[in-house]
């Protein structure tokens, strides 16, 4: 053993200096935004400081087949992505197979597995924040009686107006199956079958005519604000930002609230991996989580980061209680299921445009 | 006898150590039956996902529809194929176990059937509902909570009644960690297994359904069976509706309890190895599923749809409650092992919410939704198929938390009940029993009375001569005993006739089969305490002969003060355990 141990020490010095020069920088894909200005602050920048390593940024707007366009083109190597997505990708092989458990720091004296949520850890993927999507009103819009639940956003006769939704099956089916008193535990039962998929779409047959359809995730705060819509749907971070450092006056709805992960995976063309799994330990600590926190409402992926987390830097509001996964908000919410999302995006995409061409 | 001696241990020590005990027995029995309860539940939606029977998985393949349709008719077959086997070749039975041999055992004070007979039972159920059969889980999780109770018996803590009583504990706990409903599960093993009130029997089932709530809810938070929401009964008129609700209900859960009867009848009738009869409804599961996949299993995406408005069309609700009867009994007919409890809700709420929409459709009476209909039809269907009223009650009552769906469920459940009582019996369980030869329409005393048999008390001093022999001869034999009746006995020892020692006006030297009278009163080996005592109204005399049924040969005699005392005795043992408080 000891010659190879040598040998292979020796082939390690002679490449890392190569692996130095190849990786001073590091690209980085994200969604642009608010989202991407509260990770280079808690990220990206520190980072840089740590390491001296460049992080070149990239935005794109979601999607697998992004990566298969612009991935090679653009030099990705790391990028942020929604779990289902990533595990769609990761089938594909567009994205690197990596054990993330090895990748994550340890936080002691809590077991990476225990300190992370549950199923943090894919084949692809590591877990970094917990979003959600909910739906937000306009205060101006609703003087009296407020919206309260989710069936609110099915009700045009107490709730008039235009309703802003992101053009995809996600979250609008399940959204319409709680609205017809369905548990949110059976939800992703229901919609498995053809009956559920049936009364989900009739149900969405009610807002016909009073849809306003959005695809970049800045838009629905804008359509809130400037009255195109009344109530829109969109990520809990996105409204946030709207109204604290825009002064936009929408309230957020967190009943029916969909919970996600959103997660950092590499791609399999990545100029060096190792660089990027460093990037990802660094990314997933949780003083990095928990300063993401700060910045922008989504949730730390690890419970360790959880009593880090103190007041927005800027405005002083306590971050803790605009988190998805506060206590006070996950009462009536439902936990993404990432696999079912990845395995019946074909099919809930199909009836979905077969019902918008119905229309 | 046919069971073990009736146990009549002096109680040990003081009632404080009596209840100490039991208590702390309850809690065992409660923590252990939950968790048991949770790890059938459990493996049975790992096999559902494993086997793509549940709908969350089978979407995922959607694209695959070839994979889908192997599966459906693959897996209930297979499935019935591993369960025939099991049952077939391994158990000492031969059959699944369910609450009637529970029933048995408490009512009768009989052992339950062996621990691997009973674990052989709750794995043949594991896969039945796993493979997609159209049975149900409550029946086996009530075996399986029983027979947890029972093994505690070991211990021989020389209490009175305990056998019973554990094993009453260990299905109120399945029942409570199942419906997440305590209160129901603590009446259920009143209402359909003890069928008595005691405190010594109350308290420690309370205790067991109380853990099993505990543990299925505080520590593992499961969710309960279903949820709905509903605003209230809004028109007085409605409860009239209920009623009638009701009585349709029972003529359905007459209809299906019938049909599952006959699948026995034909099923044991048939020349298809019980061994592949499992397989053969499996087949029937499968196929129909291609067409209406809601038959597939327990149907909790269905027992969901039915509450909501415009999930089915009527001639869908029509259908789906004709095959869910057929393909139920079917299955439970042809050896699957599962019980009949969730495919009476599934039935039941599917009929329910048929009966509502063809209400509705004629728009002459207003009403104030499905939810309400298809509640009651769930509940007036299951309480006449398991003949628990007040259990089915309390489940509305503790699932939804509604007093205006307890009350109109109530009136649904009663009128349900009366008839099925009047036309079918008090229970699938208790027909089921009856053809055992247990019959517990008369009360609990009479079903028990029907298990001793008098040959078990027959006595040695009386006595007997040939029939050839004279008078004189047997005055002299018969002053020995202290009873006048001599039984007299012909060449191959049957029985002749009666003769009466204590008369002694006879010709001395004639036979006494000349001045003998015939017999009216004749035992055999089958009668029982209770047959016994019913022949005994009008009967003369001190001593009853006792023959062999199908010989007729002379086997002994029994006293009539023998025969009163073991039905007082019998009876006394039942006001025992009925009054008994630790």
């Amino acid at each position: 053993m000891r010659p190879l141990s040598t040998f292979t020490a020796f082939l390690l010095i002679c490449v890392m200096p190569l692996c130095g020069q190849a990786s001073d920088t590091i690209t980085v894909v994200s969604w642009g935004g608010a989202y991407e200005d509260a990770q280079r602050r808690a990220i990206y920048e520190p980072f840089t400081r740590a390491t001296g390593v460049k992080v070149e940024t990239v935005t794109y707007g979601g999607g697998v087949g992004a990566l298969d366009r612009r991935a090679d083109k653009e030099r990705w190597d790391v990028i942020d992505m929604i779990e289902d997505q990533a595990i769609s990708a990761c089938d594909a092989g567009l994205l690197a197979k990596i054990d993330m458990r090895q990748v994550a720091e340890t936080q002691q004296p809590l077991a990476v597995a225990d300190d992370f949520v549950p199923g943090a850890f894919r084949a692809c993927s590591i877990a970094q924040n917990v979003y959600s999507t909910v739906f937000a009103f306009n205060d101006r819009a609703f003087l009296g009686e407020k919206p309260a639940t989710i069936s609110d956003f099915f009700d045009l006769v107490r709730f008039p107006g235009k309703r802003a939704l992101q053009r995809t099956p996600d979250v609008i089916l399940e959204w319409a199956l709680m609205s017809e008193g369905v548990p949110i535990s059976q939800v992703y039962d229901l919609l498995s079958t053809d009956r559920g998929l049936r009364l989900a779409f009739r149900k969405l047959e009610s807002l016909r005519g009073s849809i306003i359809w959005w695809q970049d995730v800045a838009t629905p705060a804008e359509m809130l604000d400037d009255g195109r819509a009344v109530m829109a749907s969109g990520y809990n971070g996105r409204f946030f930002s709207a109204s604290q450092k825009d002064g936009v006056p929408i309230t957020i709805v967190w009943d029916g609230q969909v919970i996600g992960y959103e997660v950092w995976a590499v791609l399999s063309g990545a100029r060096d991996q190792g660089m990027a799994e460093k990037f990802l330990r660094f990314a997933t600590a949780s003083e990095q989580m928990a300063s993401l926190s700060e910045l922008i409402p989504y949730g730390p992926a690890r419970r360790s980061a959880l009593p880090r987390i103190g007041l927005h830097r800027k405005t002083g509001v306590p971050m803790r209680d605009h988190l998805p996964n506060a206590p006070q908000h996950t009462a009536r919410a439902l936990f993404g299921d990432a696999l079912w999302y990845a395995r019946t995006k074909t099919l809930r995409t199909k009836r979905f445009e077969a019902w918008l061409r119905g229309g | 006898m046919t069971g073990r001696e009736p146990k009549m241990p002096l109680p040990a020590g003081n009632a404080v150590y009596r209840i100490f005990a039991m208590t702390l027995c309850a809690l065992a029995i409660g923590f252990g039956v939950s968790l048991a309860a949770i790890a059938f539940v459990e493996a049975v939606a790992w096999l559902n996902n494993t086997l793509l029977i549940s709908p969350r998985m089978r979407v995922q393949f959607d694209g695959s529809p070839w994979l889908i349709a192997v599966a459906t008719i693959l897996v209930p077959v297979i499935g019935g194929l591993l369960v025939g086997a099991l049952l077939i070749k391994l158990s000492p039975e031969k059959r699944p176990l369910g609450p009637v041999d529970v029933l048995r055992a408490v009512q009768l004070s009989l052992p339950p059937p062996g621990m691997k007979a009973g674990l052989l039972s709750t794995t043949a159920a594991v896969i039945s509902l796993g493979s997609g059969a159209s049975v149900g889980q409550y029946g086996p999780l009530v075996y399986l909570g029983a027979m947890i109770g029972n093994m505690l018996d070991r211990l021989k803590l020389h209490i009175p009644n305990f056998a019973a009583i554990a094993m009453s504990c260990g299905v109120a706990a399945a029942i409570s960690t199942a419906f997440n409903a305590p209160i129901a599960g603590m009446v259920f093993a009143h209402e359909v297994i003890l069928r008595h009130y005691s405190i010594q029997a109350f308290a420690p089932t309370t205790v067991a359904a109380a853990t099993g709530y505990v543990v299925a809810n505080v520590v593992f938070e499961r969710e309960p069976l279903f949820l709905v929401q509903f605003g209230g009964v809004q028109h007085g008129h409605e409860f009239v509706l209920f009623g009638l609700l009701g009585l349709l209900a029972a003529g359905v859960a007459i209809g299906f309890m019938h049909l599952t009867l006959r699948c026995s009848d034909v099923a044991g009738h048939s020349s298809i190895s019980p061994v592949l009869r499992p397989a053969c409804a499996g087949l029937a599961v499968g196929v129909t599923a291609l067409w209406l996949p809601d038959v597939m299993g327990v149907g909790s995406e269905a027992l969901r749809f039915a509450t909501i408005e415009g999930a089915f069309q009527t001639w869908e609700l029509a259908l789906l409650v004709a095959a869910k009867i057929v393909l139920t009994a079917l299955c439970i007919g042809f050896g699957f092992a599962g019980g009949v409890f969730s495919p009476a809700l599934l039935i039941g709420i599917l009929f329910g919410a048929l009966c509502w929409m063809l209400v509705d459709a004629t728009g002459v009476v207003a009403t104030s939704g499905i939810v309400a209909y298809a509640i009651c039809g769930m509940m007036a269907v299951t309480s006449a198929v398991i003949g628990a009223p007040l259990t089915t009650i309390l489940i509305v009552f503790e699932l939804t938390r509604n007093y205006d769906l307890t009350i109109a469920a109530m009136v649904a459940v009663v009128f349900s009940n009366l008839v099925s009582y009047r036309v079918f019996g008090r229970s699938l369980f208790d027909v089921q029993l009856a053809g055992m030869g247990i019959d517990l329409s008369q009360g609990r005393d009479r079903a028990r009375l029907s298990t001793r048999l008098v040959s078990d008390l027959l006595i040695e001093d009386f006595a007997r001569c040939r029939s050839g022999e004279s008078a004189v001869n047997v005055w002299t034999g018969a002053s020995a005993t202290p009873r006048g009746e001599v039984f007299v006995l012909d060449e191959d020892r049957r029985l002749a006739g009666v003769f009466d020692a204590r008369d002694r006006t006879g010709d001395p030297s004639a036979a006494v089969s000349s001045l003998m009278k015939p017999v009216t009163l004749v035992f055999d080996e089958t009668t029982t305490l209770a047959g016994a005592m019913r022949q005994l109204e009008g009967f003369v005399g001190d001593v009853i002969p006792v023959v062999d049924a199908s010989s007729n040969r002379f086997v002994g005699a029994v006293t009539e003060t023998a025969v009163i005392k073991a039905y007082l005795q019998a009876v006394q043992e039942l006001r025992r355990e009925e009054n008994a408080t630790a």
